[in-house]
């Protein structure tokens, strides 16, 4: 079953000053039911900007993009977001944070507050609750952040390089923790990375992208069972990490040369 | 050396006590300089009365009342003045940074407003408004309405989108974007504003005492002035930065607690 429908997609990003560029061309995609999909590319390459346009947060002006069979118009519940630099509300405590969604949909207080502490505990920040976001970790902030997103149940979670600002150890953690939370309760997931072994370990298909002007490249399948311990370390994972680098690096390259000139 | 060592090592009792002793030590050292200088008669006492004479003086003024007509007027001029150009200023600051067609009036106002003597208006103002407390205010409002101004358009400019993009994404509605996201956001920026605007209440409520007389702290000053009052006089300075020291004390203690969220909240600052 198809969940989102991007549909021949152009968009142009504008700067404040200076001349328009084209960031998005003709990008054609299907987002199925459930899935998680990685969308994979070198930097610069729209696939923020085509999350963005996901999100409702851009206004799709050329090309549509659907979600359901209805056209996004908008921001909404529906469509969870995490971003790189977790986005919580600095003067919110984590559990003022996670409960503001959930204030918005007019729940009870109780309920609000099970839902709430539900979530704390599924990203592991019990203990936590009453702190300020600046007297956390990285890791633990987008932890709160993740609890924020998830609490509301939207149907889509978009992620923009959620685990790009976090040291190596963390990031590897709380791969395996969002898998986990992935698995036990499936969502559509759209994850924007530019880590190749992130994207194949989390994906069950990754999607590369070109350099600027960003199109689909290549759709990869790399839905095979990660649930043994060292799967890292498999000849499998392996082949296909090197097989999606090699598509990468030549996008890569491109934009390295794009913008040394 | 022994008690810098220890201050290095870490808070115990004893270093704290230093700690707190180097920040007076200016304010000390100056008040033994003034008395060593007194007691030396480098100045006649009439010049430079002594710390004692000065304190007698406030001793007596204290007893006699004036005292404290004196701190309450000018206080209240200077806090009403703060408290409505905080109003105004946060007001315009938001008309500011929302754009708009207010925006684009109040901008230019503002950019060639903030840079200016604003005393230059007092004679415009004793003519318009007399000289009783309805001038004074009005001038404490003109002067200290900038900073806040400045500090709320670029805290509101300084918001992060992917704030506002996060509220909307988890439910918002669209009225709720400001008052919930926006300005606490902004608050920081929009402190540090009222934080410099309310000294300067108190310097221009003083300055404006002084110009257009009456009770008051700048009143009393320039009327010890008259009569060749020099304790008074003296009596005066020490006085102003008595309350001055306060407002801003109770300003930062204000921020620690409003802001117990902010980094900045949690290190210690002079101001």
């Amino acid at each position: 079953m198809t969940k989102i429908v991007i549909d021949k997609v152009r968009h142009k990003y504008r700067p404040a000053r200076g001349k328009p560029v084209l960031a998005l061309e003709d990008v054609s995609l299907e987002v199925r039911d459930k899935e998680f999909l990685a969308l994979l590319g070198p930097s610069g390459c729209g696939k923020s900007t085509l999350l963005y346009l996901m999100g409702g947060f851009l206004p799709v002006e050329s090309g549509t993009i659907s979600i359901d069979g209805k056209p996004i118009a908008g921001p909404g519940p529906d469509r969870g977001v995490v971003f790189q630099h977790f986005a919580l509300f600095p003067w919110k405590t984590v559990r003022q944070n996670v409960l503001y969604g959930l204030e918005r949909q007019g729940l009870a207080r109780e309920k609000r507050e099970a839902v709430a502490k539900k979530f704390i505990d599924l990203v592991g920040l019990s203990g936590f609750e009453d702190n300020y976001p600046s007297q956390l970790s990285g890791g633990m902030k987008q932890r709160a952040a993740i609890a924020r997103t998830l609490a509301v149940d939207p149907s889509v979670l978009l992620m923009d390089e959620p685990f790009g600002a976090l040291d190596a150890q963390t990031r590897a953690l709380m791969q395996s923790e969002l898998l986990g939370i992935w698995r036990a309760s499936p969502k559509t997931v759209v994850f924007v990375t530019h880590d190749v072994q992130e994207a194949v370990y989390l994906a069950g298909r990754v999607v590369v992208m070109s350099a600027r002007p960003g199109r689909v490249k290549a759709i990869i399948d790399t839905n095979f069972d990660k649930t043994a311990p060292d799967v890292l370390r498999s000849a499998k994972f392996g082949d296909m990490v090197d097989q999606i680098w090699g598509l990468v690096k030549e996008e890569a390259i491109k934009a390295q040369m794009g913008r040394g000139t | 050396m022994a008690g810098i060592d220890e201050t290095i090592a870490g808070p115990g009792l004893g270093s704290r006590a230093l700690t707190m002793l180097a920040r007076w030590a200016l304010v000390i050292a100056l008040v033994i300089a003034w008395e060593l200088t007194t007691r030396a008669r480098v100045f006649t006492p009439f010049m430079l009365p002594s710390p004692e004479r000065v304190l007698a003086r406030i001793w007596d003024d204290g007893q006699a009342g004036d005292l404290f007509i004196n701190i309450g007027l000018t206080l209240y001029r200077a806090l009403t003045g703060f408290f409505i150009a905080a109003t105004l200023g946060l007001l315009i600051g938001v008309a500011i940074a929302r754009g708009g067609a207010l925006g684009w009036f109040f901008d230019p106002v503002v950019s060639v407003g903030f840079p200016m003597p604003k005393i230059t208006f007092l004679p415009v103002i004793v003519l318009w408004l007399g000289l009783y407390d309805t001038a004074k205010i009005s001038m404490v409002v003109f002067d200290a309405v900038f900073p806040v101004i400045t500090g709320t358009v670029l805290g509101i400019k300084s918001v992060e989108k992917e704030l506002i993009w996060s509220a909307r994404s988890l439910g918002s509605r669209e009225r709720d974007i400001w008052p919930r996201i926006v300005l606490p956001a902004a608050m920081p920026q929009i402190f540090t504003g009222l934080q410099v605007s309310l000294p300067i209440a108190m310097i221009v409520a003083v300055v404006a005492e002084m110009l257009m007389g009456g009770y008051g702290m700048g009143g009393a000053m320039v009327q010890a002035s008259r009569m060749a009052d020099s304790p008074g006089i003296f009596a005066g300075i020490v006085e102003i930065a008595v309350v001055g020291w306060f407002l801003v004390k109770g300003m930062a203690t204000l921020r620690r607690r409003l802001l117990a969220w902010h980094p900045e909240a949690e290190t210690p600052t002079g101001v």
